[in-house]
């Protein structure tokens, strides 16, 4: 599940369903990483706007591996411990265009109805 | 990706949380935190554990067995937490499985279980046909059975047999014991071999062998107890018989039950002397590769030329002779018959098997229904949890899934019990069936019933548990969410669902109830038929002497005139008489009879067949009240010292004499006998059934038979009118007997009521089955129809407060909720009575006296459950009235 964070109210984020998915694929575009850095990664980019706990992280992490949009491996990291990391397959990729488009077609449409018509009055 | 075990999926996972942890801990012990803070908030920042790993492994595929245990798992959790509501569903599966599994053991046992023989498909039932006589499945006579066996070329062997009866053991206790007299090669055509001893050999059937028999392991248990038998001597009719073996149980040919058989005695180089004497019944075991259509077309080639092998001139039976014409196999007159074994011994019975089946099938169906509307109105209670569940991400499918797999816990649980009732219902199926339907006691639960009940119950559970499903896909999950917290909308399309349902079963019940108003009214037919004499406080048992004790003709009748007159002299008992026949249903005994003064027509048999004989002693026609419609019945001035007289019945005088009055005409029984006069004509007496048209009956007068007809039957049927029961009867009856003969077995004991309903028992049987079916369809239909108006009443309380709040009476409340039931109730009656004028169609030859769309049967039915459905929602309804608008508009 995606948490709001400890932000006073205005700053709270409700994220429909599926857009973890698009999180999770768009910031493994950066690069292979493994669970906890994917949710240090999510949490900077966004500056603590969301946070995602790992409830969340890991059954999205091996539904999208089910599902072969990404692909897991284990290997050691700089600290010399064992991780399972994930990186984006080509699936994985056609996917999060799509998913991409999607989302800036919403976003955009969401825009349009803060903008107020040209020929109304503001009450 | 490679399949892998869940244990490694869960050690990788598990190995890859601790690493979060321990990658969270050290960030926050760099950020400053101590070590007992970082490890402390990096486990709450994480989550339940727990939680995390249940969630992760929902993801997996190649997973499925766990996933479905834990889908079962939680469904049977749920279910638990209504135990009520469980108990109700599992009970009504129970009956409903139950039921299915009972009648489909019996279509098993019946139809489609294989005779216990090797290789059954290459038995062959053979009998013979007349088809100008309306003769079929008659029996062949033995020169027929030698050259039959001589000249085909496609059976491995052919056997004969005849069944009867014979008085088995010594004097103080006899037995009456169903056996056969069997060819040799019955049993290696049957091809079981005996569980000790030997059968007969060739040898021992010729004339003059020695006296031997072979009986059943039953007998064997049961009159013997299983001491050491073969080559020890039994008493048979009063004849000393060498056991050369003993047959394993279930041996028997066509159902009949025999315990005992001894050697067909017959002399193949004098075969015409047996020219003419039907009474053999054969079976033959087809050649390995050979099939029936071979066989058949061997029959036809055999057939043509029959005749001419055995020295005729090849003319058809009419065309030919007179007196002592010799009877041979034609294609057209004297045509032999091939039927599959197994198929003629189940007969119509599978037809009517398969209805049965049809009928709790509905029983089912209607089962479903009531079960489809319960978990609809449960999924209703649940919206909160149920839209709770789409919001924590289980989607759609899933929900569906746990609704699949909570009815098919239940119909898997039902099917359970349903076994068991099953096993119960088995038992009284074949107590009270075991005389009417064939196989009987073959029926029985074994692997294809299981495989059967397994797939009605996994097919009952999608079925059922897809109503809820279907729901969840009606009202979007959103709605769901809205729906969950004010209860605004009845969302029409839900209680369409419902009303649907009750309507689809109520329309089932109408059409079970139906048919069995059919068949109820058919029996009853049946019990009222005219057979011909007087029933009431008549009692009837057969005598049967042993031929070779009493050799002598008339030593028979001296016997039976000595029974009669003792027992007639009992107190209470008004008359008595004796008869080889016993309506309305016995075998045929059909003989060619010369009628002095009949004309035959073109194509007719020159030699008129009569279809029953019936030897009877003078008091036969008083003591039953048969009417005399034509001249007078036997009487004193008759007996075996004057001239030879006969009666016949209405349907011969019709037949052969016209207009023209038989009285005082002659008849020649046989052919070869003296001449008898007719000296009345007696009333159709029943005697192929009470449902068969009346055939023609010779009556002759059994004290005359020694003198005129040089034989008297030894087995006679006495029959006593009588102000006493039966029961009160029969120790006066046992000491006549055994005082005249101790070693007599006096059998089947019953009152004339008593053997009327033995020759209905199947139509009674099958119409109490499906009357109790359709009686079950009604109490679950009508509990549906209660169950929707009153959940219907629930979910319009505010509405009805609301009326009665602007005035609605009570009684406008009242009939607002009645028009409900009434409305579902005239929709399924509608259907129903169509459905049924569809089905009835299909059970003709069930149905006696009445027409399949029988206006009376279909109103009546249609009034009635009218009135249930009216009466299912009066309950509710009273309740509705009760409504108090206060509380109800409050409620909200």
């Amino acid at each position: 599940m995606i948490k709001r964070n400890e932000k006073p109210p205005l700053a709270r984020i409700e994220l429909l369903q599926g857009t973890l998915d698009l999180i999770v694929l768009q910031t493994l575009r950066w690069g292979p990483r493994h669970g906890y850095g994917l949710v240090q990664m999510i949490d900077a980019t966004t500056r603590g706007v969301l946070q995602v706990d790992a409830g969340a992280i890991y059954p999205a992490l091996h539904r999208l591996e089910r599902q072969k949009l990404i692909k897991a491996e284990w290997t050691v990291s700089e600290n010399k411990q064992r991780v399972r990391i994930y990186r984006l397959t080509a699936p994985g990729r056609t996917r999060l265009a799509a998913e991409r488009s999607r989302w800036e077609q919403m976003s955009t449409a969401i825009a349009e109805l803060f903008v107020p018509p040209t020929d109304a009055e503001e009450v | 990706m490679f399949w892998k075990s869940r244990a490694s999926r869960m050690r990788d996972l598990n190995a890859e949380m601790q690493t979060h942890l321990e990658m969270a801990v050290r960030d926050r012990i760099a950020r400053g935190e101590s070590p007992e803070e970082a490890a402390g908030n990096a486990r709450r920042t994480f989550g339940d554990q727990t939680t995390v790993r249940e969630s992760t492994s929902d993801m997996w595929s190649g997973d499925w067995p766990h996933q479905v245990a834990q889908e079962f798992k939680q469904a049977a959790r749920s279910l638990a937490r209504v135990p009520v509501f469980s108990l109700a569903a599992v009970l009504t599966l129970a009956l409903g499985i139950g039921a299915n599994t009972a009648i489909f053991s019996v279509i098993n046992g019946v139809v489609l279980r294989p005779l216990p023989f090797a290789k059954p498909d290459q038995l062959v039932y053979i009998t013979s046909q007349f088809p100008k006589m309306n003769l079929d499945h008659f029996p062949l006579d033995p020169a027929e059975f030698i050259e039959l066996r001589e000249r085909n070329h496609s059976f491995k062997e052919v056997g004969a047999y005849v069944v009867g009866a014979v008085n088995v053991g010594a004097d103080e206790s006899p037995r009456r014991v169903t056996a056969a007299v069997a060819s040799a090669s019955l049993f290696a055509a049957m091809g079981v071999p005996p569980v000790a001893g030997r059968t007969f050999h060739e040898d021992e059937t010729l004339p003059n062998g020695p006296a031997v028999a072979v009986i059943s392991r039953d007998l064997w248990q049961t009159a013997f107890g299983g001491r050491s038998i073969v080559g020890q001597q039994i008493q048979v009719d009063g004849v000393a018989r060498t056991v050369i073996g003993v047959m394993p149980s279930g041996f028997d040919v066509h159902d009949e039950g025999v315990q005992l058989w001894t050697p067909l005695v017959l002399d193949p180089a004098n075969r015409n002397q047996f020219r003419g004497a039907h009474y053999l019944t054969l079976v033959g075991r087809l050649k390995d590769g050979v099939a029936p259509e071979r066989a058949r077309s061997d029959l036809e080639t055999m057939l043509a030329q029959w005749n001419v092998l055995d020295g005729g001139n090849g003319k058809p039976p009419s065309e030919c002779c007179g007196n002592g014409y010799v009877h041979t196999p034609h294609p057209v007159e004297h045509r032999l018959r091939y039927d599959n074994l197994q198929g003629d011994i189940v007969g119509g019975i599978g037809r009517t098997l398969w209805l049965l089946q049809a009928a709790v099938g509905f029983v089912l169906l209607i089962a479903c229904a009531n079960l489809a509307n319960l978990l609809l109105i449960r999924a209703e209670g649940r919206h909160k949890e149920l839209a709770l569940r789409a919001a924590l991400g289980a989607g759609r499918g899933r929900l569906i899934r746990q609704f699949i797999a909570e009815s098919l816990v239940l119909s898997i649980v039902g099917a359970a019990a349903g076994i068991a009732l099953a096993k119960v219902g088995l038992k009284v199926f074949i107590a009270a069936g075991s005389s009417s339907i064939p196989r009987a006691g073959a029926v029985g639960i074994d692997g294809r019933v299981l495989a059967f009940t397994l797939i009605v119950a996994i097919g009952t559970g999608v079925l059922f548990g897809l109503a809820p499903a279907l729901h969840l896909s009606l009202g979007n999950l959103g709605l769901t969410l809205r729906e969950a917290g004010s209860r605004t909308t009845a969302v029409g399309a839900r209680s369409r669902m419902r009303n649907a349902l009750v309507v689809g079963e109520m329309a089932l019940a109408v059409t079970l109830v139906i048919g069995a108003g059919l068949l109820i009214k058919s029996f009853s037919n049946l019990m009222s038929v005219d057979a011909g004499f007087d029933r009431s406080r008549l009692t009837t048992f057969s005598l049967a002497l042993p031929p070779r004790v009493y050799r002598d003709s008339v030593r028979r009748v001296a016997f039976y005139d000595n029974v009669l007159r003792e027992l007639a002299a009992v107190p209470g008992v008004r008359s008595t008489a004796a008869m080889s026949g016993l309506p309305p249903q016995r075998s045929i005994n059909a003989n060619d009879t010369d009628i002095d003064g009949y004309v035959p027509g073109p194509g007719d048999q020159k030699q008129p067949n009569i279809d029953y004989y019936q030897y009877a002693t003078p008091n036969y026609f008083t003591t039953m009240r048969i009417p005399i419609v034509a001249g007078r019945g036997f009487g004193p001035q008759d007996g075996p010292l004057s001239n030879p007289v006969a009666l016949i019945n209405e349907t011969l005088a019709k037949r052969y004499y016209g207009s023209v009055s038989p009285v005082g005409r002659r008849i020649r029984p046989g052919g070869d006998s003296v001449w008898f006069t007719v000296i009345g004509v007696a009333k159709d007496v029943k005697q192929a059934g009470v449902n068969s048209n009346t055939g023609t009956e010779l009556y002759l007068d059994y004290e005359q038979l020694p003198r005129d007809y040089g034989y008297a039957p030894p087995a006679m049927y006495v029959v006593m009118r009588a102000d006493l029961d039966k029961a009160t009867l029969a120790p006066s009856i046992r000491k006549v007997v055994s005082g005249l003969d101790a070693s007599l077995p006096i059998v089947q004991l019953r009152s004339m009521d008593e053997v009327f309903g033995d020759s209905v028992s199947q139509p009674h049987f099958i119409a109490q089955l499906l009357a109790v079916f359709a009686l079950v369809a009604l109490v679950l239909s009508a509990v549906g129809t209660y169950g929707v108006v009153a959940y219907s009443i629930t979910e319009r309380v505010r509405e009805i407060g609301i009326r009665m709040a602007l005035g609605a009476s009570a009684e406008r409340v009242l009939g607002m909720v009645l028009r409900q039931g009434l409305a579902l109730g005239v929709a399924g009656v509608l259907i129903g009575v169509a459905g049924a004028a569809l089905i009835t169609r299909l059970m003709g030859t069930m149905l006696f006296g009445v027409k399949p769309i029988d206006v009376g049967t279909f109103t009546a039915v249609a009034a009635m459950m009218l009135v249930v459905a009216c009466a299912a929602a009066y309950v509710p309804a009273r309740r509705a009235t009760r409504v108090d608008p206060l509380t109800a508009l409050r409620a909200e």
